[in-house]
């Protein structure tokens, strides 16, 4: 199964990264895209990469809870004074990119990073 | 950390990490054609061994102190730095984990090694081995001191405690409509429940119920109140509020229903989904609600432990 | 490329508007949130949404989209239904997840960006 840095999601996407600098080097197994935090909260899995186009501080409750590995905000959103702060509060990296979300999916998928479907069938 | 502990951290480190973490960023270069009678001065002010020879954009040599003693030694006529330098460089890519820097380090002998961007072919940094070990210093710091945070982790509370019976409580207040707050309680449970030394798996089952009740709460009711009651088989979340209650506990459950407002959806969540999820979480659920006086919910979520008796 | 095409090579299960089936597909568009939907999607665009209540047959309508595309194994609303029948609006349902539909879709060449 194929894994990668968020250094190669932030070049895959020219993303921006708001939070996590120095964190680039952590990994992820898989990606989601998903602008319910209900449907994340039920269905991704840990080590994933959440794409999503909220940028409300529950996207990062949602990922501590999750132990989701890296946010990535979609359509050239910002995310708010607060979500950040959050974000820094819980080491969880926040990346930005332009593309949206279809965009931004494609591309990590083509590049090699599987939904958690394939990720979780392929054991 | 003991000794051995930190030795493969460091290992692990070195594969982990990548050059560009460690790299200096700020490259000071020459040209092929500026003089070697230069060269000190320049190496001097920037307090640097050595330097990459840049002509253009493209990377065509490196000239160190060495090579600047060498000459002086030799007495030579002053000269471009171009005569003196090493045109086959030896470069490392900015993707490429520390650990080949370590071996390439070692096993060429060079002081240095400019770092090449791996898709546009630029220069983009120069790493020593006193870079590589400070880098590295930096690192084990930070993760030193998030492994300070968990230090006192009470992972042997139930083993120290001599009791027939041992329970910890814990108590969290939701203030309702608050949704900039919503979550908290979620979080500070699940950051004790860690340092209590619980396992991983079993604590994000618990963050996630309590993350979902909590919101429920913020999002329906004027506030409430979740207790966390733990032993060593197993974890008790109780949500009680004092909202208007749900007329119809089993429709309420059905996947996809949902009485949320617009504003909730917007904000990604209110899709009908938060029971089922509990629901997927516990390992024992029960949901009560008066209409009118509010709702209660129990969910018990056994310990590796507890499921094991 | 047609819809049809899309529905066979992603193994999709079609809940409507068979008779749109042979429409061109121009592109791509993901999101949950109805607004983002509605300012940003193009004409053509298949859909790829959690979404199930009815609204989202109206948004899809509005914008001429190619069809919608609900993941993670969710069905349509009964409402939904009717009103995509009643648009004549193609509505198929996978088990796949949002991130892995687009990246099919995408390596068939379906592109996010116009």
């Amino acid at each position: 199964m194929k894994s990668m840095t968020l250094e190669d999601v932030r070049r895959v996407l020219e993303a921006e990264v708001i939070v996590g600098k120095d964190l680039l080097h952590r990994r992820v197994k898989m990606g989601c895209g998903s602008d319910l935090m209900s449907d994340v909260l039920a269905f991704i899995k840990p080590a994933s990469l959440l794409l999503t186009g909220l940028t409300n501080q529950q996207t990062v409750r949602t990922a501590e809870m999750q132990d989701i590995v890296a946010i990535c905000f979609v359509r050239g959103k910002k995310p708010t004074d607060e979500t950040v702060k959050l974000a820094q509060l819980k080491n969880i990296p926040l990346l930005a990119t332009r593309f949206r979300m279809f965009e931004a999916c494609g591309r990590l998928y083509t590049e090699g990073l599987p939904g958690d479907y394939e990720a979780t069938e392929s054991g | 950390m003991n000794r051995d502990e930190k030795i493969t951290k460091i290992q692990e480190l070195v594969y982990e990490m990548k050059v560009q973490e460690v790299m200096r960023r700020k490259v000071i270069t020459v040209g092929p054609t500026t003089q070697m009678s230069e060269l000190r001065e320049i190496l001097r002010v920037n307090r640097i061994s050595g330097a990459p020879v840049v002509e253009g954009d493209a990377l065509v040599g490196i000239i160190s102190l060495e090579d600047f003693i060498k000459w002086l030694a030799n007495r030579e006529d002053d000269c471009p730095i171009g005569a003196k330098m090493t045109r086959d460089v030896k470069t490392l890519y900015a993707d490429e984990p520390l650990v080949t820097a370590v071996n390439k380090l070692e096993q060429l002998g060079y002081g240095r090694f400019p770092v090449i961007d791996r898709e546009t072919n630029e220069l983009v940094g120069i790493i020593t081995a006193g870079l590589v070990i400070e880098g590295l210093l930096r690192k084990l710091e930070i993760d030193y001191s998030e492994e300070e945070i968990h230090r006192y982790r009470a992972s042997h509370i139930f083993e120290d405690i001599l009791a027939d019976r041992t329970k910890l409580l814990f108590e969290y207040d939701v203030v309702g409509q608050d949704f900039e707050r919503a979550g908290e309680s979620a979080s500070g449970l699940k950051t004790t429940l860690r340092r209590l030394g619980i396992d991983p798996r079993i604590v994000r089952r618990v963050a996630i119920a309590t993350y979902e009740a909590e919101m429920n709460v913020v999002v329906y009711t004027p506030g409430g109140k979740i207790s966390c009651e733990i032993d060593p088989e197993k974890i008790v979340v109780d949500v009680r509020d004092s909202g208007p209650g749900i007329p119809d506990v089993e429709k309420a459950m059905q996947p996809g229903y949902s009485t949320a407002p617009e504003w909730v959806r917007e904000l990604g969540f209110g899709a009908g989904m938060g029971l089922n999820n509990i629901q997927k979480c516990a390992d024992e659920m029960v949901l009560t609600s008066d209409v009118g006086s509010g709702t209660h919910l129990k969910v018990c979520i056994f310990t590796e432990q507890g499921r094991g008796s | 490329m047609k819809l049809s095409e899309i529905v066979d090579r992603l193994d999709l299960s079609v809940r409507s508007g068979k008779e749109k089936l042979g429409e061109d597909v121009t592109g791509g568009y993901a999101s949950d949130l109805l607004s983002d939907v509605i300012a940003n999607s193009n004409e053509g665009d298949i859909w790829i949404t959690l979404q199930i209540h009815q609204n989202i047959v109206a948004v899809a309508s509005m914008n001429k989209l190619a069809g919608i595309v609900l993941v993670n194994g969710r069905e349509p609303e009964e409402g939904t239904l009717e009103a995509a029948e009643q648009e004549a609006m193609p509505i198929m349902v996978t088990d796949m997840p949002t991130f892995e539909v687009v990246g099919k879709l995408y390596e068939l060449g379906i592109s996010g960006t116009r």
